[in-house]
């Protein structure tokens, strides 16, 4: 899986292309939290190239949403296909975790 | 469709899961499964394997996970068998989903999202091994015209 990251103003923008397993969740893990680390508060995880998504990268978004919680800051996921936001909605994280259609929306939530 | 039927063998090593996704999408190609079914098989033959190679083996010893895949006209079908210890992963606990963030945990979540998603989930212990099987409809391609939603 490739992770680009981008600032847009005080947002850090996560780009993220293939397959999110367990075999990738831990690089995007680091990525993440190197950024919570270096005092990123405000985060768009961008869906729209993710073809994979298993329980590995469920955690990884759990533990990063928990984590800018504590920080007061906030997670915004978009540009999921069908069958990946279906994983989300029946692992029950769609309760909590904001994801819209679009890179601008979710911008536009800050 | 005539019923169809593969098979093939992963090792307990992490690195397999590469192997797997390849023959989940090569198969499903080949028989002509819509991208969702594809992934349904993928997540849940990844799931189950993962669950495997982390808690089933206790020697430090290769093994061989068995995955056996039918599929017909309706139904994806899918068997997969290894030689660790005793385990029935439905039997595990099922993580709370009113659950709010702070308190949710992430244990089972794998098996949660297989129970959920497949339409049949069965463990049986036979001649000293573990064997799953699951049963999911097949979901059709959204571009022949009649789409279903679940």
């Amino acid at each position: 899986m490739e992770i680009k990251v981008e600032k847009q103003e005080a947002v850090s923008v996560f780009k993220l292309n293939g397959r999110l397993d367990s075999n990738t969740s831990q690089g995007f893990e680091e990525e993440i939290f190197s950024a919570i680390t270096d005092g990123s508060k405000q985060m768009v995880i961008d869906f729209k190239d993710i073809d994979y998504i298993s329980s590995a990268g469920l955690r990884v978004i759990l533990k990063a949403t928990k984590a800018l919680k504590r920080e007061e800051g906030k997670i915004m996921l978009c540009s999921m296909q069908d069958y990946v936001k279906e994983v989300f909605e029946i692992a029950g994280f769609d309760a909590f975790l904001p994801i819209v259609g679009s890179m601008d929306e979710a911008l536009n939530a800050f | 469709m005539a019923k169809k039927a593969y098979a093939f063998e992963l090792k307990n090593d992490q690195s397999e899961l590469e192997h797997l996704c390849h023959k989940c999408e090569e198969l499903g190609k080949s028989v002509g499964l819509s991208d969702k079914s594809i992934f349904e098989m993928n997540l849940a033959l990844d799931e189950l394997f993962t669950n495997i190679i982390s808690y089933g083996f206790q020697d430090h010893r290769e093994h061989i996970i068995k995955i056996k895949i039918t599929v017909d006209d309706l139904y994806l079908l899918m068997r997969i068998e290894d030689d660790g210890i005793p385990f029935n992963p439905l039997e595990s606990e099922t993580p709370d989903l009113q659950c709010d963030l702070e308190k949710c945990q992430i244990g089972g979540l794998g098996i949660h999202l297989i129970k959920k998603m497949m339409d049949d989930v069965q463990y049986q212990r036979i001649a000293g091994k573990n064997v799953i099987f699951l049963k999911r409809k097949i979901s059709p391609q959204p571009e022949q015209g009649m789409t279903s939603k679940k």
